[in-house]
């Protein structure tokens, strides 16, 4: 055997939603960098369909489960050895470091002690605070009328959550009163044991940044601009890179923010950090010392090999070292849009709307010179059959209603016919589309909205959720119509407006675009 | 044949964003086969929206494009790189579809692009049900009979037809993951299955089909080269009898119920099947084995690289992909070294010492509200292999790997089940039918009982029953399970896969205490390689697993 220092990479297991091929990706940049660097790269994983498991990624493979147990045999086998990375392996990875640790194996970059705080909500905030860093206002609770007094002083609407789920699961967007207290009663279970997170409902953009850590200095190789509004859970929002609309200021304190956090957390390596903006201020709604999700697809546009940089980092050598100024990268000039693409297809039973809760299985890149046109190719990327045609069916909340407006006029303008049912189109008529054509709902008798997408009438579906349970149950019917049928369906208006965009942008055809290998749209 | 000097530039197709069906497997295999196509000196074009992949990495090819994959795209990209050939069998169902569409719409014939490997005319006819199920005839191979029904009348008409092969398997078109589809015994429940089917379909289609119900389903995975040398990689055994998709499937490789008659019959088909074919490279074949006769019945072929041919490449180290891309700019079979061995040919046959089983990881922990059931159509997002020397030790390691909250089969809901309900459980199947079998099995039931309401083969079940009797062997040995007396229990138990937290929990000592008492007794896993020829050459594959037996190779 070699006399080079050993380090095991745990990877990140079996494909699942919120846990994708991404984790994947940077175990296997993660295992070539350490090579280059001279040492012996080993890994541990079970996954048979993925690259960190083909027989020559590694100097050497485990095909092994990855608990405690399987890893510290391994690792016993494997003595003397340098360290453990985690942080390119997902949760599946990160949730080993604290049992690693404490059974006396080092983990290499970001400690197990630094993964805890940002997972520990008290000592996280209590940082947060120290460091004049704004979060949303917000508090646990573990009865209704706290729950109240909680929302009355930060005020309406809040987001709210248990707080023993992860991945968004069982999390609300409450407006008043009598909406949370319905929450509390028949929502969740509350108790002491098992509180309840209130916190301010932010309406606003939503930020990603990826940055890499030295312990010292932090870059940030780019910042992502979610598409659509908080409250779609960033693994489900289409993002584009660079950020189209935040100010120099916010961008400078996101800058600033992530730099003093990923001191004051002694994070080395990756840390992925989402934020929500209200006007120019970010709050921080969530912060993980580990490699994301957006990892790849970051490290593709911006040409910052970001996990072989990390990886450098967690062996010792610093990001100037390594050539790098710490800061915000410079900003790559082609656009790049980021967009989920989701597999409804195959499972009944789901609702396909987009909310805090994960539920896309993959990604898809578009890039291209102008955000429009980026926009285009990458919802060409993600199935739409652009530039659509067929009819618009349009039916909203009446909260929506009023921001609705402009978008339906912008593709009745392109020559779309416009579909709504009952008030929607009552709405849409009376501010001035008298050529709104109204749908009969399905409880108004046929031929109705089903038969106009089963007929192959409707060429994209815009349906909003209503807090109405009756208007809900038909809205479910009428989206899981649209996935039979495969008509694209949004739910948020956001994606609506950016489809708008993409498709003024170029109404007619796809013809005029070009493609580039990713060298060459780096090279600007 | 040395390989083909003409070819210099080659196009790769990805298979695009993660759906279900089409998951890594195919960054797996692409990856493989853009870096053995490198080998040769020949230079890649890739192209795949996916920007999360290995294989858009600029280290892994000469020129990648994140585009959409799209037939006016990809043709954009062939105008602007003009490569010599393009391989259409690595990136999935859609780089196959994209590639065919690309010669059919005359793209490839525009700008001189030769398909490599794996013919047109060939991937037509193993896609195409219709001409494929000639084709079978043609060569003797049995196909179950089956009709597409789209009206209320000739579903009447074919329910009045004598000689109908019943039980009738129903799956109606396009539905949300296959539902609305079942299997009718009599007319009247053909009727009602087939127009409840046909009313669910957007297309109001219905597939009717000869029911292989309680038959073993197994895959083959074939390598054939254009000099019509065959070789099988492995075939592996669904847990799962016909009826659940082999993606949602739990697999066992190499099978473990076939007699040696049985499986030479079944790799004498599949062999044959991908020479009537034409197959250039990898293929996978699904066949249907009735366990009281002979009888079998193919039920499909991909004529490309598949999840199963990475499940297989990784279950017995043969680098499917690499040899397949090879076999595509010329090569055969004798003439491609087996780069993980180093000592061996593509053209030997891998041979295993060792078992493997595959569990797939389902999303239903994700989506509450979703439909459990498994059946045609694939619902599971991911999955996880585990190698071992026993089928239980290999079984449990699949298990703990899954993260679904156990690390045995103890399943926390299972205790509440009723028998009733764990009646349904083994008759219809779930992603928690392997639980409800361990919970028959501690409630009393008997092999043969659990084996009418699943169709598990009884050797898989005598195996479970194993692991749960050791669960209460080891409850009852609590007091002795760390003494000496206790050891070679200890010792069964390890062998058996249980790990240290279950063996702690079912005796009430903590884990630390478990993996301490092991370690102080020599109880200590030992690591195999995997080898591809069962150590009958000296091997140096960097590629392990652990099991409680024998000593460690270095
Ligand atoms: N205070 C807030 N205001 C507005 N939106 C919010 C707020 N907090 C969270 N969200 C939205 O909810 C989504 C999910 O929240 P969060 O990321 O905290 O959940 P999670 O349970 O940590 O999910 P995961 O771990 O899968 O990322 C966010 O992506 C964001 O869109
Ligand atoms: N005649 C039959 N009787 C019982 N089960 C069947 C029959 N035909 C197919 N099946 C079951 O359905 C599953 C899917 O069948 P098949 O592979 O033909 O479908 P498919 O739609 O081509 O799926 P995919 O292309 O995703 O593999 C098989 O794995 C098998 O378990
Ligand atoms: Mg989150
Ligand atoms: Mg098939």
């Amino acid at each position: 055997m070699s006399d080079k220092k050993k380090v095991i990479v745990l990877g990140s297991g079996p494909i699942r939603i919120g846990q994708g091929i991404e984790f994947d990706y940077c175990t296997v940049h993660c295992v070539w960098a350490l090579r280059e660097a001279g040492y012996e790269a080993i890994v541990q994983n079970n996954n048979p369909e993925t690259v960190s498991t083909d027989f020559d990624t590694s100097d050497r493979l485990y095909f092994e489960p990855l608990t405690t147990e399987d890893v510290l045999n391994v690792l016993d086998r494997e003595e003397p050895y340098h360290g453990v990375i985690v942080q390119f392996g997902g949760q599946t990875a990160i949730n080993l470091a604290r049992p690693l640790s404490d059974a006396g194996v080092p983990i290499l970059g970001s400690s197990a002690d630094s993964i805890d705080l940002a997972e520990d909500r008290e000592r996280f905030e209590k940082l947060l605070r120290e460091l004049g860093i704004p979060k949303p206002e917000g508090r646990a609770v573990t009865n209704a009328e706290d729950a109240v007094t909680v929302a009355r002083e930060i005020g309406f609407p809040c987001l709210v959550r248990p707080s023993y789920v992860l991945g968004g699961r069982a999390m609300e967007i409450v407006s008043g009163e009598d909406e949370l207290r319905s929450y509390m009663r028949y929502a969740v279970d509350v108790s002491p044991k098992a509180p309840i997170l209130v916190d301010r409902y932010i309406v606003g953009k939503e930020v990603e940044v990826d940055c890499i850590s030295d312990g010292v200095d932090c870059l940030l190789p780019g910042i992502m601009e979610h598409i659509e509004r908080a409250g779609v859970h960033s693994g489900d929002s289409m993002a584009v890179y660079p950020p189209q609309s935040l100010s120099k200021v916010t961008k400078d304190k996101m800058v600033d923010y992530a730099t003093r956090l990923a001191r004051a957390m002694n994070v080395v390596g990756l840390m992925n950090i989402q934020f929500v903006c209200e006007g120019d201020e970010p709050y921080i709604i969530e912060v993980n010392p580990r490699s994301s999700r957006t990892v790849p697809y970051l490290s593709k546009i911006t040409g910052v090999p970001m996990v072989k940089v990390a990886t450098r980092c967690i062996l010792g050598q610093s990001l100037k070292e390594q050539g790098y100024t710490p800061g915000l990268y410079p900003e790559q000039k082609n656009p790049a849009v980021k967009a989920p693409v989701f597999s409804f297809q195959k499972l009944s039973g789901v609702d396909n709307t987009l909310g805090p809760e994960m539920k896309s299985t993959g990604e898809i890149l578009g890039q291209d010179s102008t955000y429009p046109r980026a926009l285009y190719k990458a919802l060409v990327a993600c199935g739409f059959d652009m530039p659509l045609t067929g009819a618009i069916l349009v039916t909203v909340a009446d909260a929506d209603k009023a921001e609705v407006l402009p978008l339906i006029e912008g593709f009745a303008a392109l020559g779309f016919p416009i579909y709504a049912t009952g008030g929607t189109a009552v709405f849409l008529q009376q501010s001035g589309m008298p050529n709104v054509q109204t749908a009969r709902k399905i409880s108004e008798g046929s031929p109705n909205l089903l038969d106009l997408i089963h007929g192959g009438t409707v060429g994209l579906l815009i349906n909003t959720i209503s807090k109405d349970k009756k208007i809900e149950r038909e809205g479910a019917q009428i989206r899981r119509a649209s996935v039979e049928r495969g008509v694209p369906c949004l739910t948020s208006l956001d994606t609506a407006r950016a489809l708008l965009l993409a498709l003024s942008s170029h109404p007619s055809t796809g013809e005029g675009f070009g493609v580039r290998t990713v060298d060459e749209y780096l090279a600007g | 044949m040395p390989k083909d000097l003409t070819i210099k530039k080659v196009m790769v197709i990805g298979s695009g964003p993660i759906v279900i069906g089409q998951a890594a497997e195919f960054d797996y295999a692409g990856t493989q086969a853009c870096r053995a196509l490198r080998e040769e000196g020949v230079s890649v074009v890739l192209v795949n929206s996916n920007p999360a992949t290995i294989m858009t990495d600029v280290e892994v090819a000469d020129r990648v494009y994140i585009e959409p994959l799209t037939p006016a795209f990809l043709a954009k990209v062939i105008e602007r790189e003009r490569p010599d050939g393009l391989v259409p069998t690595l990136g999935g169902q859609t780089g196959l579809n994209l590639a065919t569409e690309l010669a059919n719409r005359g793209v490839l014939d525009d700008y001189n692009v030769r398909l490599l490997g794996t013919p047109l005319s060939a991937i037509a006819r193993a896609e195409d049900r219709e001409r494929f199920r000639k084709l079978m005839r043609e060569i003797g191979e049995p196909v179950p009979e089956s009709f597409i029904i789209e009206t209320d009348a000739a579903l009447r008409d074919l329910s009045r037809q004598s000689g109908l092969p019943w039980p009738l398997i129903v799956r109606p078109a396009y539905t949300l993951g296959g539902s609305g589809g079942g299997i009718a015994h009599t007319v009247n429940e053909l009727m009602e299955i087939g127009s409840r089917g046909m009313r669910l379909s957007p297309r109001h289609q219905v597939m009717i089909e000869r029911c292989l119900v309680g038959w073993k389903e197994v895959e083959y995975e074939v390598m054939r080269d254009a000099n019509d040398t065959c070789i099988t990689i492995c075939n592996m055994e669904n847990l799962d009898p016909m009826g659940v998709h082999t993606g949602d499937s739990m697999v066992v490789a190499p099978s473990q119920t076939l007699s040696d008659k049985e499986y030479q019959m079944l790799r004498t088909s599949s062999i044959k099947i991908i020479r009537a074919l034409g197959i250039e490279g990898g293929c996978n074949v699904q066949l249907a084995l009735d366990p009281h006769s002979f009888a079998y019945n193919i039920i499909e072929v991909n004529p490309r690289l598949s999840r199963s041919s990475a499940l297989a490449s990784k279950a017995t180290g043969y680098p499917i992909a690499r040899v397949a891309a090879k076999i595509a700019i010329g090569l055969h079979l004798d003439e491609i070294e087996n780069k993980v061995t180093g000592k061996t040919l593509a053209c030997f046959e891998p041979a295993l010492d060792y078992c493997v089983v595959k569990i797939p990881r389902w999303p239903f922990d994700k989506f509450v509200s979703a439909d459990r059931r498994i059946t045609t159509q694939m619902k599971a997002t991911g999955e996880v292999m585990a190698l071992d020397r026993s089928f239980e030790s290999a079984l449990m390691k699949a298990v703990r790997s899954c993260e679904i909250g156990t690390l045995s089969l103890l399943y926390k809901k299972a205790s509440l089940w009723s028998d009733m309900e764990i009646e349904r459980l083994l008759s219809v199947a779930t992603d928690e039918r392997l639980f409800a079998i361990a919970e028959a099995f501690r409630r009393g039931l008997m092999i043969e009982e659990v084996h009418q309401l699943s169709f598990f083969d009884p050797w898989f079940l005598v195996k479970i029953r194993n692991i749960v009797r050791m669960e209460s062997r080891l409850r009852e040995g609590a007091v002795i399970v760390l003494t000496d007396e206790g050891t070679e229990l200890l010792r069964e138990a390890k062998q058996f896969g249980f790990p240290d937290r279950v063996i702690a929990d079912l005796t009430g000592k903590t884990e630390m205490a478990v993996r301490a008492r092991r370690k102080s007794t020599g109880i200590v896993p030992v690591y195999k390689m995997v080898d591809t020829c069962a150590a009958e050459f000296e091997s140096h594959t960097p590629y392990f697993y652990s099991c409680y037996d024998a000593e460690t190779e270095a």
